[in-house]
């Protein structure tokens, strides 16, 4: 189980941002991870990978990744739920979060606290795009959300 | 949801607006119907900032593919190795058909196509030493080609009993097939959507050529479009310009309505329908010969035997004349571009000069209803005036598509010492009409009805 949000954790440092900055995709599609990994190493990210909510949220607070790139439908905690914890978790609300996933799910992902929506199937190019822009500006105004299609 | 275009927006029609984006597409067909002109010209049609990747395999060589493709107008030679890229994947399958996800994600990583074709991929599925080991693969090039944000195509030879029995089939998204039928000494050929997961198509089977520039297809026509022109509820009259015809049917000759000319040969049906079309020049309105019997030469001749003035015959320029040789008649064909050139042309009459012409190019008795059903309901809904011969080859003057038409002229020849020539009205729907037999007088001047019985 994933344990409850701590108020008095230490938020300790700011994750890197920049070129190298560390990437946590959660995601259970072999090949989804697989074109993800190549694209976002290709750009000069590195990546590492959670199989389900619950291993998503532990390595979140463990790595302190700059981004948590995640599939709503995953095992044990669905995306969303993974959203709202790490958002309201004084250890990772700072970490951005991208919703990647089949289903049109913008909205939800909006009121869940998620940085950025993207619809699959995975395109390079907006993926990339997308994880520059959030990583520049990360903070938008209330309502507004990062992403396409 | 995002299409993909044939290229054809006839195609594009059928298949509701095109291939959904993102989807894996199985083009079906024997050898020669077709499939790689198809999805030549849908990669053509389709060049982009992202490039197509079309792949070869272990059917067609490369050399041979590129060299029939430059005979196409389609074409576009600049685009080869830049946004269209060639690539075998031959070499991969045969060193182990297992191989090919893994070399495909490879190129999916090194090139990011919009559009993925694999040409032949029956050619693979024949290559794997079992069926376990086919549907391992198929799991995975699936799986993979769904996750990128592709279009992919597979073409394969496969032909319809094997739709029910390949893994293949099971995951495409959409099956097309290409067909090709003997009838008489010609080859017809037929688009078939058989399945499209998600979305509305025209079913049925659609007629196409292949042309210098692709693929002519026309869409099987049983109702009217659902765009254009309603149905017209205001009545509004003609004149036939046949003497004496005119004031036989009580509320006159109406706008929109279809006329069958039955009768036996030499009995006048080509004459009425010219006219019925020179009226029709005379009042401004554009008229549209269809025919399968006179040539435009003979037709030119008949017009200058009656005197008529060069801006009344046909091929005028206000009257339009659709000459095919009924040997090469192919009805789907014919009657769309008859639908076009009343869209172009702002046809307001037509005739149709013989509807057993059409009858006899049908592949059976039912598409044929189809077919004269769609050309009566465009007339009606697009307020086209028509007639439509008919040779009385049976002798009783009935015919199978009498249920759709408005009006029927039952034209008929008395042998004695001279031929005496007849017309009769047997039907004329919402309206009273004088049903005598009268005498169709055809002189010098052109044709008329005697008045006396």
């Amino acid at each position: 189980m994933v344990e409850p949000a701590d108020d008095n954790a230490n938020d300790g440092p700011e994750p890197m941002t920049g070129p190298g900055a560390l990437i946590l995709v959660v995601d259970r599609d072999p090949h989804v991870k697989r074109l993800e990994t190549y694209f976002l190493e290709e750009a000069g990210f590195r990546v590492e990978f959670a199989d389900d909510g619950e291993d998503a949220i532990e390595q979140a607070r463990r790595l302190r990744p700059a981004i948590v790139i995640t599939e709503i439908l995953v095992p044990k905690r669905d995306g969303l739920s993974v959203c709202r914890i790490l958002k309201s978790d004084p250890r990772t609300h700072h970490v951005i979060v991208l919703v990647l996933s089949i289903l049109a799910a913008e909205d939800r992902a909006r009121e869940a606290g998620a940085d950025g929506f993207l619809r699959k199937p995975l395109n390079d190019t907006l993926l990339v795009d997308c994880v520059r822009r959030l990583l520049q500006q990360p903070m938008l105004a209330e309502g507004q959300i990062h992403g396409s299609r | 949801m995002d299409r993909v275009s044939t290229g054809n927006p006839q195609a594009d029609l059928i298949l509701g607006g095109g291939f959904p984006a993102n989807s894996i597409n199985i083009i079906m067909g024997q050898p020669g119907s077709g499939k790689t002109v198809f999805s030549e010209q849908l990669a053509f049609a389709n060049l982009a900032a992202r490039p197509v990747l079309y792949l070869t395999t272990v059917s067609e060589p490369l050399p041979k593919v590129l060299t029939y493709l430059q005979e196409f107008t389609f074409a576009q030679m600049d685009a080869i190795g830049t946004r269209i890229l060639y690539e075998s994947v031959a070499d991969a399958v045969t060193k182990g058909p297992e191989n090919l996800p893994d070399r495909v994600i490879e190129l999916l990583q090194q090139y990011r196509p919009a559009i993925i074709v694999f040409d032949s991929f029956k050619a693979i599925g024949d290559l794997m030493p079992d069926a376990a080991t086919w549907r391992k693969v198929l799991y995975e090039l699936a799986g993979m080609l769904s996750a990128y944000d592709t279009t992919t195509f597979w073409i394969g030879e496969y032909i319809a009993d094997m739709v029910p029995r390949l893994p293949e089939f099971a995951i495409a998204d959409t099956i097309c097939e290409l067909t090709r039928e003997q009838h008489g000494t010609r080859d017809d050929r037929y688009l078939h959507v058989i399945k499209l997961r998600g979305s509305a198509f025209l079913d049925g089977f659609h007629a196409f050529r292949i042309g210098h520039g692709g693929l002519e297809v026309y869409p099987r026509l049983s109702s009217p479009p659902a765009f254009g022109p309603n149905y017209g509820t205001h009545e509004s009259r003609l004149t036939t310009g046949i003497e004496g015809l005119d004031d036989l049917i009580e509320t006159g000759w109406l706008r929109g309505t279809t006329t069958l000319v039955n009768g036996p040969s030499g009995a006048g049906k080509t004459l009425l329908g010219l006219h019925f079309l020179r009226e029709g020049v005379r009042h401004g309105e554009r008229g549209l010969l269809v025919t399968f019997q006179e040539n435009p030469t003979q037709l030119a001749r008949i017009c200058r035997n009656l005197g008529w003035r060069p801006d009344e015959t046909p091929n005028c320029g206000a009257l339009e004349v659709l000459y095919t040789s009924p040997v090469e008649l192919q009805i789907d064909s014919i009657v769309g571009e008859i639908f076009r050139r009343i869209d172009k042309s702002n046809v307001r009459r037509v005739v149709v000069d013989a509807l057993g012409d059409l009858a006899g190019a049908s592949r059976d008795v039912l598409r044929f209803r189809d077919h004269a059903y769609a050309l009566t309901q465009r007339f009606a809904r697009q307020n086209v005036t028509a007639m439509l011969t008919m040779e009385d080859v049976r002798g009783n003057g009935r015919s199978e598509v009498e249920p759709m038409i408005d009006n029927i002229l039952l034209l008929g020849m008395l042998l004695g010492d001279t031929v005496e020539r007849t017309i009769r009205i047997t039907k004329t729907r919402g309206s009273g009409h004088d049903g005598r037999r009268f005498v169709l007088r055809i002189t010098s001047d052109g044709i008329a009805v005697d008045k006396r019985v």
